[in-house]
C-alpha cells in the first residue's frame, strides 16, 4: 500500500522535509518536529520560535525493510538495494524521527550509533521528484 | 576591493566502481581512471549542490546570501526553476538573485563568473556558486566509461581574505559534433574523430590559457597550479607541458582518476583540492573546457587563510565502497 501524499500538500511540509524547520515552543522551551499547532510536551504551549534542527542524533532503534515489503513508490529503490535500513532516530535538540539510512556500516547498525541528515530523492511520482531528509553514519 | 571565495565545500557520492569492474564485464575501460564516484539511486545533480553547498555555509549567515548562481549540464529537470529547491533545502533568502547554467561543461566557470557580476546588484555581502555535474551516456558506448559524479560549492565575498579572484580569460568558436546531446536525449553523443577532437580542445584551451597569462602579464612560473580541465587527463598534460607548466603545477589540482569526469564540476573540485595544500600568496590558474567549444582561464590570488573545508576531498576521495557493474548499470536504471 502506497503512502500517496499530493504535490500541494507535499509543497507545505517543504521546510521541515527540506532542512528539518522545527519550532521551540516558548513557554517550556522544548523542540517540536514536526511542528505542532499545540506543543506536544506540555500540551499548552501554542507559541513558537522557529529553530532549524541540526539534523545530528543517534540511532534510537532500526529494521531493515526486504525488497518485497516496500511500498510502491519505492519500489526503484528496493530493485536496486535488495532490501534498506530504515531508522528512528533521537536528535539532539530531542524529537525522535523515522527515515531511511543510507550507505549503511558494513558491520551493521547497531543502536546508538552517531547519524546525520542527508537531502535525497524520497520517490518520484508523476514525473515529480519529492526531496527531504534521510540518514547517514557520521 | 577585491572578490574572494571565503568560504567552499565540496561532494562526492559513496559510492565508486573501479577500472578492473570495467575490464572484467566488458574487457576493456576507455577511460583513463583508476576507480570514478557513481550516483545512489536516491542522489542527482541537486541532492549533490546541497550536500556541497552546506559544507560552504558551514560558517555564513544564509540570509546574507544575496546571489546564488547554479551550475550543472545534468539538472533532474530539463525544465523546472531549480534554485527554488536549493533555496528550501539551505535556508537563503526568498530574494536571492538567481542565475541557471547549463549545456555543456563550461557551465562551472560561466556560473562563478555570473555570480561575480551579479554580487554588484545585491546590498547583501555574499554570492553562492554550486557547481554539481554527472555526465551521462550510454553504457554501451565508450563515453560512459570515465563519467563521474561530483558537486562543489564556493561563497564569494564582494570584500574579504581568502582566494582573490584576479580576472579571466575567454575563448569560444565553432566545434561541432563533440560531447553533444540533442534536446530531449539523456545521454551524450561524440562523433569520435580523435584528431579533430584535440585540435578543437587544443586551439580552444591554449587560446584561453595564453589569454590570462597576457592579461595578467605573468609566466607559468608565477603560478604554484594549474588545474586543468580534465575531461581528458592525456590531452592535459601535454598541453601544460607545451605551455610551460611543469607537473608539480598540474599535479594537485588532478582529481579525474579517482573522481572520474565529473562534467562542469571537475576543475572546480580540483580547485578544491589544490585549496587544501595551498599557502598564503601562491597563485593558482583553473581553466575550464566545454566541447563545442568554449573554455575560461580565471587566475586567482590566496591572500589570507581560508577556513577548512568541514569535510575536505582527501577525505570524500578515502570516504567510499566498491560497486560491481551489475549494480552500476542497475543504479544507471539500464536494467
Ligand atoms: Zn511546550
Amino acid at each position: 500500500m502506497g503512502a500517496h501524499i499530493s504535490i500541494p500538500m507535499y509543497r507545505r511540509t517543504v521546510p521541515q522535509r527540506y532542512r528539518l524547520a522545527g519550532q521551540r515552543c516558548t513557554a517550556c522551551g522544548r523542540v517540536n518536529f514536526p511542528p505542532k499547532a499545540v506543543c506536544r510536551y506540555c500540551r499548552t504551549g501554542t507559541g513558537f520560535d522557529s529553530v532549524r534542527l541540526s539534523g545530528r542524533g543517534t540511532v534510537y532503534s532500526y529494521t531493515v525493510i526486504a525488497g518485497g515489503g516496500a511500498p510502491p513508490e519505492f519500489s526503484e529503490e528496493a530493485r536496486c538495494k535488495g532490501s534498506y535500513p530504515v531508522v528512528l532516530v533521537e536528535l539532539e535538540e530531542g524529537p525522535r524521527i523515522i527515515a531511511q539510512l543510507v550507505d549503511p556500516p558494513e558491520e551493521g547498525i547497531t543502536v546508538g550509533m552517531k547519524v546525520e541528515a542527508v537531502f535525497r530523492r524520497i520517490y518520484e511520482e508523476e514525473g515529480v521528484i519529492r526531496y527531504g531528509f534521510k540518514f547517514r553514519p557520521v | 576591493m577585491a572578490k574572494s571565495v571565503v568560504s567552499y565545500g565540496s561532494y562526492i557520492p559513496f559510492l565508486r566502481i573501479r577500472r578492473e569492474e570495467y575490464i572484467s564485464a566488458l574487457g576493456s575501460c576507455g577511460a583513463d581512471i583508476k576507480e570514478k564516484a557513481v550516483m545512489d539511486i536516491d542522489e542527482d545533480t541537486v541532492t549533490m549542490a546541497v550536500e556541497a553547498a552546506s559544507d560552504a555555509l558551514a560558517g555564513v549567515d544564509p540570509a546574507r546570501v544575496g546571489v546564488l548562481a547554479l551550475a550543472s549540464a545534468n539538472f533532474p529537470y530539463g525544465e523546472k526553476f531549480i534554485a527554488g529547491t536549493l533555496v528550501e533545502a539551505l535556508g537563503l533568502s526568498g530574494s536571492v538573485l538567481t542565475s541557471h547554467h547549463g549545456g555543456s561543461a563550461l557551465a562551472g566557470s560561466e556560473a562563478f563568473l555570473a555570480a561575480l557580476g551579479l554580487l554588484d546588484q545585491t546590498d547583501r555581502e555574499y554570492a553562492l556558486v554550486i557547481v554539481s555535474d554527472a555526465p551521462q551516456a550510454s553504457p554501451s558506448s565508450g563515453l560512459d566509461h570515465g563519467f563521474g559524479a561530483a558537486a562543489c560549492a564556493f561563497v564569494l565575498a564582494r570584500d574579504g581574505s581568502g582566494l582573490e579572484f584576479e580576472g579571466a580569460c575567454s575563448r569560444a568558436g565553432e566545434f561541432m559534433g563533440l560531447r553533444y546531446r540533442t534536446a530531449g536525449e539523456t545521454g551524450v553523443r561524440d562523433i569520435g574523430v580523435g584528431a579533430y577532437s584535440s585540435m578543437a580542445y587544443n586551439e580552444t584551451v591554449s587560446a584561453s590559457l595564453s589569454g590570462i597569462l597576457e592579461k595578467m602579464g605573468r609566466i607559468p612560473g608565477h603560478y604554484r597550479c594549474l588545474v586543468m580541465p580534465q575531461a581528458d587527463v592525456r590531452a592535459d598534460t601535454a598541453l601544460a607541458k607545451k605551455m610551460g607548466f611543469g607537473e608539480d603545477q598540474t599535479r594537485d589540482g588532478l582529481v579525474y582518476n579517482l573522481v572520474g569526469d565529473a562534467g562542469c564540476c571537475t576543475p572546480f573540485l580540483g580547485l578544491c583540492r589544490a585549496l587544501e595544500s595551498a599557502g598564503t600568496g601562491e597563485k593558482i590558474l583553473v581553466c575550464t573546457y566545454g566541447a563545442g567549444s568554449g573554455s575560461h582561464s580565471m587566475s586567482f590570488c590566496l591572500n589570507g587563510p581560508l577556513p577548512a573545508s568541514p569535510r575536505p576531498v582527501g577525505s570524500l576521495l578515502e570516504k567510499k565502497r566498491q560497486i560491481g557493474y551489475i549494480h552500476y548499470l542497475k543504479l544507471k536504471r539500464i536494467i
